[in-house]
């Protein structure tokens, strides 16, 4: 990490850039086309959803009850709650508010774990009665040839979306770090930036993943 | 020197855009709950989670505010998504019989 532009006087800028305004904007667009390849990812598994579905409208009536819509929609509640809180603690970075980033990035930190706590118990719970992906689903409820179909998607979009708040989490906690550590000011505060724009899009997929998967009725 | 070009969301816009997404999470459930025939209940699911999906792209990760560019990349994912849906299902749609995995 060679950080010695010292024309502009900004040491965070590297030597490839102009300004640190336009490696701001560089590193932006950079998160935003990771967005779009993690819009694929998952849309990889939305289009397994919609072949499946198409085949087995019956089934995914069928088996979507199984589901507890009551934790689904706090789960939403809290990840909307988690992009406001995230989103605050960017805010706060560019009045270059240091106690309120951390401050900000804590409660998101815990409003995501809150989200594996409810995540960890529908699991738990479904997996106690036999509902289990693939070839170890041995679950007799539903009275359907092809029962496992829609738990294994659902175990597959959800594992993959549980996979990204962990590692949200991760990334998050570095931040925190970070932050206590004075990294962060009005001038500097792009890695906040971008892992807000990447929890954000971990609360979009959910806000499609909740109606498809537990409001079927 | 790079301050004064990055745009502070007004805590109204972030609030507000909170409280719409609360709201529309809790008009999605109770639609839900409201018996609506098919197809039309997967339309209004659909319909209220783009309309989710819009408020935390435009407010939440500054859409609005930003460069556009940016706003570009999302809507051809979206556009490239539709593009994977419509060719897969030009197959799957017109097969004789489904194919099951695990039964």
């Amino acid at each position: 990490m060679a950080n010695t532009n010292t024309a502009h006087g900004e040491s965070h800028v590297q030597h490839h850039f102009v300004d640190s305004e336009q490696q701001f904007d560089s590193s932006k667009l950079g998160m935003w086309i990771f967005l779009v390849t993690e819009v694929l990812f998952f849309g990889g598994l939305f289009v397994a959803y919609i072949v499946y579905r198409a085949w087995n409208p019956e089934l995914f009536y069928m088996s979507a009850k199984e589901l507890s819509t009551m934790m689904g929609a706090i789960n939403t509640i809290v990840l909307i709650g988690s992009s406001l809180t995230i989103a605050l603690a960017v805010r706060a970075a560019q009045l270059n508010q240091q106690a309120n980033i951390s401050k900000y990035l804590l409660v998101t930190i815990f409003l995501a774990c809150v989200f594996l706590v409810i995540k960890y118990f529908e699991y738990t719970s479904k997996f106690a009665v036999g509902i289990l992906p693939g070839e170890l689903y041995t679950y007799e409820g539903i009275d359907h040839p092809g029962a496992a179909i829609f738990f294994s998607i659902y175990y597959m979009m959800t594992g993959l979306h549980g996979i990204h708040v962990i590692i949200g989490i991760g990334i998050m906690v570095w931040l925190l770090v970070k932050t206590r550590q004075g990294a962060y000011n009005s001038s500097y505060f792009t890695p906040i930036e971008i892992t807000a724009l990447y929890w954000h899009l971990v609360d979009l997929i959910w806000i499609f993943l909740f109606p498809l998967l537990y409001l079927i009725e | 020197m790079s301050e004064h070009n990055h745009h502070v969301i007004d805590l109204k816009y972030l609030l507000g855009a909170a409280g719409a997404l609360v709201v529309l999470t809790v008009i999605t459930v109770a639609a839900a709950y409201m018996d609506i025939p098919r197809p039309f209940d997967l339309i209004t699911a659909l319909t209220l989670a783009f309309g989710k999906a819009t408020i935390v792209a435009a407010v939440f990760m500054g859409l609005i505010w930003d460069k556009k560019i940016n706003t570009m990349a999302l809507l051809f994912s979206i556009l490239f998504f539709f593009i994977m849906i419509g060719i897969t299902l030009l197959d799957t749609l017109f097969r004789d019989r489904p194919f099951w995995v695990w039964n």
